[in-house]
């Protein structure tokens, strides 16, 4: 038995299971030059890999029309006598001649300034990802055949890893990289799947053969734990299990401090099934909706139709006011069907609004789906990365246009949609007071506002100690927006995790913030929080680390509060 | 060795859709069949393949089989093409 102890669980929880490990996967090809007498070899492994990602996509095939193109392109004989003629004439090893010939095609597909074209190119270069699998004796897909319970161990776990995993055994994740914010950590919340991420080097301290306890209350993981450690482990599980069902008998009453402050607790989510958890846990409404996924998990932009189908079903599921946050990709999010320039620092790069501002056909679409969707509830706009009121007025220009085109065309909408911003740059920070008197509302982004006032990187595990959100430069930055919003009536909520954050709700409470937004999972113990609140307290509270100038006398005062 | 000349009349072109009807229409010969739009070939069998050849509403293609069902399949692909649709 032996424990390792980490600095914070992303995601709650406790749960046991084998370990999982994730191999990471080299897909670069291995290139050389054959002999003459190897060529029947390489052709008979390229056609046996063929052979195998056929079968594979077949029994995917029937239920996704992405995969049952893919099976198109592994048939292809085009794809097929090109390589093998490769490795005939030019006496390359297949993995040369299938990259080759993928190099090729997909540049010429690219090169034609086509939409369908661009798909195909994807389906072509994921089809290619699946033939390499085989020809390096890599599993394509390594969440395939977990028959147990397990925890999955990586290095780190991005969208299209997670989009894999059949959640069946999967009860936990372990990772060496990533924050708090990663994508890993966001999704095992939303999902419920307690996590730990940031264990550096973990991988080397374990084996596929071992047992793991992944305690992420106690930020602990227990490697081959004895059975009198496992027992007590089962009883924490069911004694957490109890103390949530408790919290969440409470789902019905207002967020209410106990001198009568009522605010408003909204859910952050990703998905439609993200909307119907929020329902379930008892959000009073949505206060980010983050529409990339629409995007991310599509071949192409999605059309309006598609837009306006998932928006109207989200809305018409929550019921509630509903705030939809714009395209928010270009920094870490990229998309498989549309091709971002390399650049130097991509979070000061081409992203968010900066992208729909420039892309205004591909904004138009977005607009108008949720302008129509809009005619079905609540639904509020919600622009990303602001940094001046022009931009702003820029983007409610082109929404002023969707809205002309919509109402000669007869299609009904809420012509006085509220449009609000995400604060999330120091600009938007310093210039609060002149967006107030434009938007309709605030939303305080602190992930990203956190990283840019701090200049620190989120990602970056080597400086992950200095990614602060009680750092005393956010802290004012907040309390100044709050107090911005309010001098011009606005109403101000907080969209970032910090808004979930224990010791950081009394303090926010007593800024005065109107709504909080969060993981539908800690929605709950929001609401126990703050219902357990004195606003006046806090208020006071509030003054004075908005006075304190480091972040070690600001979690003293936080750490004693209430005690 | 057969062959004979079609113009595309539908709106797609080689396309999308059509490109794929297409594809899965001439796996049912024995003979191998190649269009050819211009100088440029594509082997009838292989979707990349007929993507390439970028073939538009209008443009003549000539049809080429060879094998044992040569002039069925030339006729009848030449038809598939001249009643393509979208």
């Amino acid at each position: 038995m032996k424990t390792v102890s980490v600095a914070k669980a992303a995601s709650k929880g406790i749960v046991m299971g084998k370990a999982f490990i994730v191999v990471p996967q080299n897909l670069e090809a291995d290139k050389r030059i054959i002999r003459e007498s190897e060529k029947e070899v390489e052709i008979k492994k390229f056609e046996k890999a063929i052979k195998d990602a056929v079968a594979d996509l077949k029994i995917l095939a029937k239920d996704s029309d992405i995969f049952a193109a893919h099976m198109d392109v592994a048939e292809d004989p085009d794809l097929h006598d090109s390589v093998v003629q490769r490795i005939t004439d030019e006496l390359k090893n297949a993995q040369l001649a299938l990259q080759e010939y993928v190099d090729t095609t997909v540049t010429l597909f690219e090169s034609l300034d086509d939409e369908y074209l661009r798909e195909r190119s994807a389906d072509i270069k994921d089809v290619s990802k699946r033939i390499m699998c085989g020809l390096k004796g890599i599993k394509s897909n390594p969440f395939e055949n977990i028959d147990q319970e397990v925890i999955v161990v990586a290095e780190d776990l991005a969208p299209s890893d997670t989009a894999n995993m059949d959640f069946k055994y999967i009860r936990g994740f372990i990772t060496e990289g990533g924050g708090v914010t990663s994508h890993v950590a966001i999704m095992a919340r939303s999902m419920e799947i307690p996590a730990i991420v940031g264990v550096a080097h973990f991988r080397e301290e374990i084996t596929n053969d071992d047992y793991l306890i992944l305690d992420a209350l106690g930020a602990k993981i227990i490697i081959n734990p004895d059975e009198a450690t496992k027992q007590e482990y089962i009883k924490k599980a069911q004694e957490y299990k109890e103390m949530k069902e408790k919290l969440e008998s409470m789902n019905d009453l207002p967020a209410t401090s106990k001198d009568g402050r009522t605010v408003e607790l909204f859910a952050n989510v990703g998905s439609i099934a993200d909307v119907e958890n929020a329902v379930a846990r008892g959000a009073e409404g949505i206060g980010l909706f983050r529409s990339e996924f629409l995007y991310m998990e599509n071949t192409k932009f999605p059309t309006e139709q598609e837009q306006f189908a998932a928006y109207k079903t989200a809305i018409e599921t929550m019921k509630k006011p509903m705030i939809i946050r714009t395209l928010d990709i270009g920094g870490d999010k990229e998309l498989s069907y549309y091709k971002f320039d390399q650049e130097e620092n991509p979070f000061l790069g081409w992203r968010a609004i900066r992208i729909s501002l420039d892309l205004k056909d591909v904004f138009k679409t977005q607009l108008r789906a949720i302008l129509r969707a809009s005619a079905f509830g609540d639904i509020r706009i919600m622009y990303p990365m602001i940094i001046s009121v022009e931009e702003f007025k820029a983007a409610n220009e082109v929404l002023e246009e969707c809205k002309q085109e919509l109402k000669q065309d007869s299609i009904p909408f809420n012509a006085s949609i509220q449009t609000g911003i995400m604060i999330e740059t120091p600009a938007a920070v310093l210039c609060a007071d002149d967006l107030a008197k434009e938007v309709d509302f605030f939303s305080i982004g602190t992930n990203d506002l956190t990283q840019y006032l701090l200049a620190v990187d989120r990602g970056n595990q080597k400086i992950s100690k200095m990614y602060n959100s009680f750092h005393p430069a956010v802290l004012r930055a907040i309390n100044k927006v709050i107090e911005a919003g309010h001098k011009h009536g606005k109403m101000v909520g907080m969209c970032g995790e910090f808004a979930s954050d224990e010791k950081a709700i009394p303090m926010l409470l007593g800024m005065g913030l109107d709504e909080f937004s969060m993981t539908a999972t800690e929605v709950a113990s929001a609401r126990y929080n703050i219902r357990n609140l004195n606003y006046k307290e806090c208020q006071k509270l509030a003054n004075e680390v908005c006075i304190k100038g480091t972040i070690a006398e600001v979690m003293e005062l936080l750490n004693s509060f209430g005690k | 060795m057969v062959s004979k000349k079609v113009t595309l009349t539908n709106k797609t072109g080689l396309h999308a859709r059509p490109a794929s009807n297409l594809v899965a229409f001439v796996k049912k010969y024995k003979s191998t069949v190649f269009i050819m739009n211009g100088e440029k070939k594509a082997n009838a069998a292989s979707i990349i393949n007929v993507l390439t050849l970028g073939a538009k509403q209008g443009t003549e293609l000539e049809v080429i089989a060879d094998g044992e069902d040569e002039a069925v399949a030339v006729e009848e692909i030449v038809k598939f093409i001249s009643e393509l649709e979208e």
